[in-house]
Order: structure tokens, then C-alpha cells, then sequence
């Protein structure tokens, strides 16, 4: 057992972090405090990253190897392991400016459009929306059933959080087997149709997608069942990294604040109750760290790991959510004021706390388990 | 990083995984109506001096497991190897009662040297260190008083010097065993100094004019902490365990390196707890459905503690300031095993009260544990003095 980051491990989370650090987070202020576009009371107004800066963010991102960092090398990728790319998204975590690096999958290495993606010519979404429910596959209604040179895909209603995406990534169940197929679906593809967009409470959009008997060649099918699982465990662990950057940062401020903010004569950091505050905020954000970096090792190791990367997330979207509401607290009315970062970590958790498995569902799935196997 | 066990550790753990099964697992029918002094290392003790039979019986059967596990080479693993130990790293014996654990067996391995003991010098070697590693002797552990538990450098009891002797005078609460044990780890002050200053441990023998064990005193638990005083009690200097004035940094090494054992029992325990209760649901579909969530949110903390105790035992073995993981450790397992235990209640309902009930037992042993080696407060308390002083950098990875 050595827990100690190699060489190339430290290697890659320092340069996120100095990169997080100087094109990120220095320009948060900007980005907090611009003007928004007047909406009527009780809309909450949506905050965009300048698309100017957005591009230049991206050159300078692919210059330092953080970009599509599941891809191989030849194709333009970084060629990250799961335990880098942890290292990563914890990193960028830190900073509430709406800016990561693109997120494609290893097993669209070989597809005609990879290139195009990784340019950030084109865009991809995951439709992975009824998989957020459970975190599981169980619960996808989409269907699909071969014909001859390809396959055509049916959904009602797909709920898509990156609705101006070219192409969309989804699962879908085959008539008869029931067996899972993962597709990828251009957006011109007749029988596609994205319903009308509204912002979400967290700053991003979400917008309605059905699909009507839609053809689809023989090679847009990449994968079954555990390709599909894959890129499921794949997001919670990138969700549970973010989580993970966004508790470091809630508690590295709250503590900066409690040791300078003086109330009644003596520092918050001399407050018992401000002072349990932060210590059981740092046990879970420890114990999400470790259950994180433990389930993205064993993805490396070629083992096992979906369900500890379903648990890390569970947890650290959790941690993440309490931890802003911590920071908040201790901010006080700043706190809550849009141009400091917290208020924005707290809608942001909230929402992760619903994807890829809500806790209740999460719970009693690994419960039910537990009960049959009787083990854990 | 590499989470893997080391090759030797991995051989070690499933060398204790066939002893668990071949040994223990066998076993666990029997030890249902076993009396509660058979839980953890408490049969060495006040159990030896029994002649009830029943006792005896089972003492038959430790004993035994104890001849079988030395003869695997499981019983001196955490003995430096300067004392014919195997001097196994602090990872490996996470690994080795992670095993045990999950029998419900109370067998440990080894004679559980008091791990100050080892800064014996001199003659103590031989008069005091040798015989608990042979297993011949038995310590208790003197530092609580009446009015200083969570905060013992507001200890009272005093060692004046007189020539080459201290003359001790004080009251210690609480020892567990001391009525049985052969000496005591006492810790007292030299006259005048406050806090942290001037503590000085001494080893003190049973039976030493001026000691006298007052009491025990009967708890939930099943335990017997003592009350002892010492009354113008005489003791040499040769007594004095590491240097005269030198005492707190032993009481705190003491408590540092059970921290992670703790949260590795407390796993256990709260695993085969969950079990039980799986058990139990699998014979009812509607309950199991009604409770599904909870057990998988359970499940899912003590992965989570496990993954903690793994990494503090780690950082223990690389020497690093493991202060604040310890704290972490013992106050997120002493609270998760509280909690899994009082969940496991609420589904078997009240027959699972009856006195010798695994979860009744377990309800009665686990509550003291939140208390004693430092409550839970004092746990958070480390944890936050260690944030305020390093900032951020205290969650850093290693």
C-alpha cells in the first residue's frame, strides 16, 4: 500500500491546479459580478461564461494536455486514467467558473466525429436522464430495434442537460431482449426533436428530447450493457471529483473567514460552534476523498468499481452540498451574495445530488442488495 | 498510489481469513450463550479467576484458539521483533482484525502489550515488560481521576521526590481490570507543576504498601473499571517509565495508536450487526422493503469508514502526524456503530432486548465507547485545532 501520489500523478494535479488557479480562478470576480439580463422577480437569472473567453480557456487548456482527457493521444485526447482524471476534476471543482475540460468517452476513439468533438467544433451530450433516478440502468425506456443496415431509436421524453449539443450519447433498451444498447444520435437525424429549453436553477439549461423511430447506421452502436455502465460510473466519479474540489474550497474560505471575522469581541475561529462546523465538514470531506481516489484506482486496476464510484458520488455530491451550506453560514449574508462563489456551489451540488442516482434510490438499491447477498 | 496490500500483508490477511473460517466460524453457535466476559481480550483476566464451569468451558475453548493461533504464528504480530515479534506493519493488523472481525468470536490475537511498555530501560525490561509479553502479567492504565477525564492534564495526583523515591499520594478512576492486573501505568505530577508539565508515569505493582485498589465499579458494559488510591505510596525511581517530568507524551502515544484498531472493531461489528438485520429481512419482504434504504445507507458508511482506517493506519506507518486521522477515525466509528446498532433495535424489535441477545450485548458494550479514550467532543476538538493551525493544506493528499 502506498497512498502517496507518483511522480506523474503529482505531475497532473499540479498543473490543473495551477491552471485552475490562473485562468480560473482569477477571473471569478469578473464572472460573479456581471451584469444579468433583467428577468422577472422570483426567475433566477443565469450567469454565462463571455464566449470570447470560453475559447481562449479552451486553447489554453489543450496547450497543457487538460482537454478530452479520456481520449487516447493519436486522436488529440490526454490519455488519462480514471485516478488522473479524479485529480483533475477536483481541481477545477474549486472555482464556480462554469469551464472544464470536455468530457468523451474512450470508445468514440474510432468514430468519424471524434475529431470534430475534441476541436470543440461539435458538442456532446450524455441523454442519460433515466439513469438519474437510480444511478442504474434498470429504468431506461428508450427503445431501439435493428434493421437492416442500422438500427432506429424511439424515446417519449428524455430530459437533456446540455441541450444545444450536436450529438447526443444515449442507452436504449432493444424490443424483445431488453437488452441495453449505447447509440450515438446526431441532432439532424430525422425524427429528433429538442423541446423548448428552460434554465435550471444551477447555472445551465435543460431542454426536452424525443426521438421518433430515428435511423441510425450499424456503427453508431458502441457498446452494451457495460459500456453503458461505464460511462455512468465515468460521470460519478468526475461528479464526485468536482464535489470533492468544491468541499476544499467551501472549507479553505470558511476557515480564512472565521479566523478574520470578529463578533463579540473574538473571532469566529474561537466559536465552539463555528469550530464543529468545519471539523465535521473536513471528516467527510476526508472520507469522500479517500472513497473517490479508492473507486477511480480500482477502475484503473481493472477492477470492480461500479459500486463504489456510485457511493462516492452519493456521498460527495452530499458533502459538496453541505459543505456550501457551511460556507454560507459562516459568510453570513455574504454568503448568500452572488458575488461571492458559495451560493452558486450550493445550487450546483444540489443538482448532482439528482444525477446519476439520487440518495434515496442509491440507498435502497444497495440496500436491497445487502439484504439478498447479505454483504456489503 | 496503490491501494493493494503489500505481498507479505496480503499472505498474513489470508492466513487469518482461513483461521477466521476453519477456527472461529465453527464456533459461533456455542459462543451464543457465552457470558459477556468473553468479549474482546477480557477473558485473560477477572474471567481466570472464575470457578463457575460455564466460564471455565469457554476459557478451555480460548485457550485452545490461542494454542492453535500461536502455532500459525499469529501471536506475536505486533510484538517488535527485538522481542521475537513479527513487528507487522500498522496497515497489516488493520488487515488481520478486519478478518477476525467478521466472526463473531471475541478472539484477538496476541496478549495486548500496553504499547508504552516498550520504553521499559534496564531492569523494568525484565520486571515489567517480558511478563505481559509472555502473556504471565497484566497492566492497567492510570491516568483518569474524579474530577479529570477528558482532559487529563488537570490531573491531581502527585509524586513528590524523596532521595531516590517518589512518594505518590492521589486517587485514579476508572482503570478497567486493575483488581486483577499485576501493575499499574500510573501517571502522576511533580509538586507545583500544572497542565502538561511535570507528568511522570510509574510502574507500580499490585500489592505495594500504600496502593490499594478501593472498588471496582460495575458498568453497561459489562466492565469493571476500578477505583485505586495511592496513600503516601513509596516508590524508586527505577520505577519511573522514560524520564521523571516526561509522562504526557507516553498517555498521548497510547491513545494514538488504538485509534485506528478502534475503527477497524467498530467496522466489524457494525457489519455483522447489518447482517443481522439482513438476516432478519430476508425472511420478510415487506419489512425488507420498508427498511431497504436505510441498510444500504449504513452499508455504504461503513465502506467509508473502512477506506478511512485504512489510509490513517497508512499514514501511521509512514511515520506521519496521524493526530487528526486518528480523531477522525475514532469519532466517525464509535458514532457510525452507535447509530447502525440502534437501527438494528428498531428492526427486531423488542425481543432483541433480552439480555443475551448479540444486538442487546452489542447495544450495552458499544455506548461506553463514545466516551472512553476521549469522547467524541474532544475528537472534534483535535480536529479542529488541526484545521485552524494548518488551514487547507491539513486535507492535502499525501
Amino acid at each position: 500500500m502506498d497512498l502517496r501520489l507518483s511522480e506523474e500523478e503529482r505531475l497532473v494535479k499540479e498543473t490543473a491546479a495551477h491552471f485552475v488557479a490562473r485562468e480560473l480562478i482569477s477571473r471569478e470576480g469578473a464572472y460573479l459580478k456581471q451584469r444579468e439580463l433583467f428577468l422577472p422577480p422570483g426567475d433566477p437569472p443565469r450567469r454565462e461564461l463571455d464566449p470570447e473567453i470560453r475559447s481562449l480557456l479552451t486553447e489554453r487548456a489543450k496547450q497543457v494536455g487538460l482537454w478530452a482527457l479520456e481520449l487516447p493521444e493519436f486522436v488529440g485526447g490526454s490519455g488519462m486514467g480514471a485516478l488522473a482524471r479524479v485529480l483533475i476534476h477536483r481541481e477545477f471543482g474549486r472555482t464556480i467558473l462554469p469551464f472544464e475540460p470536455a468530457c468523451i468517452p474512450g470508445l468514440m476513439a474510432n468514430d468519424e466525429n471524434v475529431t470534430a468533438l475534441v476541436e470543440g467544433r461539435l458538442s456532446l451530450a450524455f441523454a442519460f436522464d433515466q439513469v438519474h433516478k437510480s444511478g442504474t440502468l434498470k429504468e431506461v425506456e428508450t427503445r431501439f430495434r435493428p434493421e437492416s443496415g442500422g438500427f432506429a431509436i424511439s424515446a417519449t421524453s428524455i430530459d437533456l442537460l446540455n441541450p444545444s449539443a450536436d450529438l447526443f450519447l444515449l442507452p436504449a433498451r432493444e424490443q424483445g431482449t431488453n437488452r441495453i444498447g449505447l447509440f450515438l444520435l446526431d441532432r439532424e437525424t430525422p425524427g429528433v426533436s429538442v423541446g423548448e429549453v428552460v434554465d435550471l436553477t444551477a447555472d445551465s439549461q435543460v431542454g426536452r428530447l424525443t426521438l421518433k423511430e430515428c435511423k441510425v447506421k450499424e456503427n453508431r452502436l458502441l457498446g452494451y450493457q457495460y459500456e453503458a455502465g461505464e460511462i455512468i460510473a465515468c460521470e460519478q466519479l468526475r461528479l464526485a471529483a468536482r464535489a470533492l474540489g468544491i468541499g476544499m474550497r467551501c472549507l479553505a474560505d470558511s476557515i480564512e473567514h472565521a479566523r478574520s471575522r470578529v463578533t463579540f469581541g473574538r473571532p469566529l475561529s474561537q466559536r465552539q460552534a463555528i469550530q464543529w462546523m468545519l471539523a465535521d465538514l473536513s471528516i467527510n470531506l476526508r472520507t469522500c476523498t479517500w472513497l473517490t481516489l479508492e473507486a477511480a484506482w480500482r477502475a484503473d486496476q481493472g477492477m470492480l468499481y461500479f459500486a463504489v464510484a456510485a457511493l462516492a458520488k452519493k456521498r460527495a455530491a452530499r458533502m459538496a452540498f453541505e459543505a456550501a451550506d457551511t460556507a454560507i453560514q459562516i459568510h453570513g449574508g455574504y454568503g448568500v451574495c452572488k458575488e461571492f462563489p458559495f451560493e452558486g456551489f450550493y445550487r450546483e451540488a444540489r443538482l448532482m445530488r439528482l444525477l446519476y442516482g439520487c440518495e434515496q434510490e442509491m440507498d435502497r438499491i444497495s440496500g436491497e442488495m445487502f439484504i439478498t447477498e447479505g454483504a456489503g | 498510489m496503490d491501494f493493494h496490500l503489500s505481498e507479505q500483508e496480503e499472505n498474513l490477511r489470508q492466513t487469518v481469513q482461513e483461521f477466521v473460517h476453519d477456527e472461529l466460524v465453527p464456533l459461533e453457535r456455542e459462543f451464543e450463550n457465552a457470558p459477556d466476559i468473553f468479549e474482546g481480550t477480557r477473558w485473560k483476566t477477572r474471567a481466570r479467576l472464575s470457578s463457575d464451569p460455564d466460564v471455565k468451558h469457554y476459557i478451555e475453548i480460548m485457550e485452545a484458539l490461542e494454542k492453535k493461533a500461536d502455532a500459525k504464528g499469529l501471536w506475536y504480530l505486533d510484538v517488535p521483533k527485538e522481542y521475537g515479534g513479527m513487528q507487522v506493519s500498522n496497515v497489516a493488523m488493520i488487515a488481520v482484525t478486519e478478518e477476525l472481525e467478521k466472526s463473531s468470536i471475541p478472539f484477538e490475537f496476541g496478549n495486548h502489550v500496553s504499547n508504552i511498555l516498550y520504553n521499559c530501560k534496564g531492569e523494568q525490561i525484565e520486571r515489567f515488560l517480558w511478563p505481559c509479553v509472555r502473556g504471565e502479567k497484566t497492566s492497567a492504565f492510570g491516568l483518569s481521576e474524579p474530577a479529570s477525564g477528558a482532559d487529563p492534564s488537570m490531573l491531581q495526583t502527585v509524586a513528590a521526590p524523596d532521595g531516590d523515591d517518589f512518594i505518590i499520594n492521589g486517587t485514579k478512576m476508572f482503570p478497567t481490570f486493575a483488581d486483577v492486573a499485576d501493575f499499574v501505568q500510573l501517571f502522576a505530577r511533580l509538586p507545583g507543576t500544572k497542565g502538561r508539565e511535570g507528568v511522570t508515569c510509574f510502574l507500580i505493582e499490585t500489592g505495594t504498601p500504600g496502593y490499594r485498589v478501593v472498588r471496582s465499579i460495575a458498568t453497561m458494559a459489562g466492565t469493571e473499571p476500578c477505583e485505586l488510591v495511592f496513600e503516601d505510596c513509596r516508590v524508586h525511581r527505577s520505577q519511573v517509565l522514560g524520564e521523571v517530568g516526561k509522562g504526557w507524551d507516553l498517555n498521548q502515544a497510547w491513545l494514538g495508536a488504538r485509534r485506528f484498531q478502534v475503527g477497524i472493531r467498530a467496522h466489524g461489528a457494525a457489519q455483522r450487526m447489518l447482517r443481522s438485520v439482513a438476516e432478519l429481512l430476508r425472511a420478510d419482504p415487506v419489512e425488507a422493503q420498508r427498511f431497504a434504504s436505510q441498510v444500504g445507507r449504513f452499508a455504504g458508511e461503513l465502506a467509508a469508514l473502512r477506506t478511512l482506517t485504512y489510509f490513517g493506519s497508512w499514514k501511521a506507518d509512514q511515520k506521519m502526524d496521524v493526530r487528526s486521522e486518528a480523531a477522525n477515525v475514532k469519532l466517525f466509528a464509535t458514532e457510525l456503530l452507535h447509530h447502525v446498532i440502534d437501527f438494528a433495535l428498531e428492526v427486531a424489535g423488542p425481543s432483541a432486548m433480552r439480555k443475551t441477545h448479540a444486538m442487546a450485548r452489542a447495544f450495552r458494550h458499544a455506548r461506553s465507547n463514545r466516551i472512553i479514550e476521549g469522547p467524541s467532543e474532544i475528537q472534534r476538538h483535535i480536529i479542529q485545532r488541526a484545521l485552524f493551525r494548518e488551514g487547507i493544506t491539513f486535507l492535502e493528499l499525501p
